[in-house]
């Protein structure tokens, strides 16, 4: 039967067909005369049109407010790592310009100072020589006046995991990874501040990349001397409700006399 | 009657402000949005933890595709609300084995409780949703509930009469019968 000529059956196929229910050999055969014919093809839109209006007709129910949370720390996650690939991109980009001298100089500068942060990490496992490292990290602190407070976060075993460095000018926390440790991928690592006498206060939900960068005010940081980060469902959990999972690594922060 | 212009307007600012990738646009978005749905998400799958799922997704390719919107030529509130029942089927389909049967009556009374059409957020709502709203409630309660979820779900009459244990020949007689109607109604509309 030639579709064309019986716009009812035309019709009623066509609303079937949006709705889900002509299956099989039956729908096949209705897209095939779509994809032939105009006049089939806009009877088929219009009813798709029309039939999605019902998602519109369900009752309305308000979410739970940790699923705002999770879109939220999951859209930042976003940002940091698009952020991240553009730099990346500038600096490639402008090789041999003075920008690019400056951004290796940082690099350079973050490396050695990373560096002097991972014989710090490895050290602090040694007991009684910690005050000496500190200072040491202080003098190399004064050095990087951008950076004002660092933390070494260990694993159980004392082993440095994630090193921890705070810019107060640009409210950014920096993370870089330092030991193999890979959540699975429907985990996420979150950071904790852990003021004293006071419950957890989350500092946001880490990506992937070995460095990652999230947005922190100095009150946070100030208050705490302590960071943890805990294994969370993908996406990170509501700072109101605390650390969920278990805790991997955590740390003293450590603030220069500037 | 359809959504208000300015209802309108505002979501397709909001989308057209994400697409540029300015984040401070999805909360107000989220706020204007996320019971709509989030009912629409409960209502497919059921769970709540699920349709939390399936939201956090569909706002993440919200995010992703607002760039995409306005090619679509939909009203906000439809384009965003197809991502939502795309993410909710998807999760549907994957835990599909597991998935519960219960009774028309018992689906019933998850929603629409009596014949009286459900009142109708007629600020929110696009123009062909105001439509289709006004005809299906001119279909029998079980009609009515059976379009929905064969759509909604994405079910065929096996599983329709499977899921919501009734002969298979009822299934297509209500079904036929109360897409006839809602095609009478709606052309009305046209």
């Amino acid at each position: 039967m030639n579709l064309l000529y019986h716009p009812e059956l035309r019709d009623r196929l066509a609303a079937a067909y949006a709705l889900g229910t002509l299956r099989g050999p039956a729908r096949r055969r209705f897209e095939t005369l779509a994809r032939q014919h105009p006049e089939v093809r806009a009877a088929a839109l219009v009813w798709q049109s029309r039939i999605a209006g019902l998602n519109e007709l369900q009752p309305n129910q308000a979410p739970a407010p940790a699923v705002w949370t999770r879109i939220d720390n999951l859209i930042r996650a976003d940002l940091e790592r698009h952020a991240m690939a553009q730099t990346h991109q500038a600096a490639q980009a402008d090789a041999g310009g003075w920008w690019n001298r400056l951004a290796l100089w940082r690099l350079a500068g973050a490396g050695s100072f990373a560096l002097a942060l991972l014989a710090v990490g490895a050290v602090v496992m040694q007991r009684g020589q910690l005050g000496g490292q500190i200072a040491a990290l202080e003098q190399q602190l004064q050095a990087s006046p951008r950076i004002s407070y660092v933390a070494v976060l260990n694993d159980a075993q004392a082993n440095a995991s994630m090193l921890v460095t705070f810019d107060p000018r640009n409210a950014r926390l920096t993370l870089q990874r330092v030991g193999d440790y890979r959540e699975a991928s429907d985990r996420s690592l979150q950071l904790w501040a852990l003021p004293p006498s006071q419950p957890p206060q989350s500092l946001g939900v880490l990506g992937e990349g070995p460095l990652l960068r999230l947005t922190a005010g100095e009150d946070e940081l100030r208050g705490s001397p302590l960071l943890a980060i805990s294994l969370e469902p993908q996406g990170g959990v509501p700072s109101e409700r605390g650390p969920t999972g278990p805790v991997l690594f955590k740390g003293a922060v450590i603030r220069p006399q500037l | 009657m359809s959504a208000t212009p300015t209802f309108d307007a505002e979501l397709i600012d909001l989308l057209d402000r994400l697409g540029r990738r300015d984040e401070t646009a999805l909360k107000p978005l989220y706020e204007q949005t996320s019971s709509k749905l989030y009912g629409l998400a409960l209502r497919v799958l059921g769970q709540r933890d699920r349709a939390e799922d399936a939201l956090q997704e569909a706002y993440l390719q919200i995010w992703h595709q607002a760039a995409n919107y306005r090619t679509s030529l939909s009203p906000p509130l439809a384009w965003m609300a197809l991502i939502v029942r795309s993410r909710a089927l998807d999760l549907l389909r994957r835990h599909r084995d597991e998935r519960h049967t219960d009774t028309l009556d018992d689906a019933l009374s998850d929603t629409l409780p009596s014949d009286t059409p459900s009142p109708l957020d007629s600020h929110s709502a696009s123009e062909q949703a105001q439509a289709l709203h006004q005809c299906i409630h001119r279909l029998e309660a079980r009609q009515r509930e059976l379009v929905s979820l064969a759509y909604l779900r994405d079910l065929s009459h096996s599983e329709l009469a499977t899921q919501l244990r009734l002969p298979l020949g009822t299934v297509k007689t209500w079904l036929r019968r109360g897409l006839d109607q809602l095609r009478t109604c709606m052309t009305r509309f046209a």
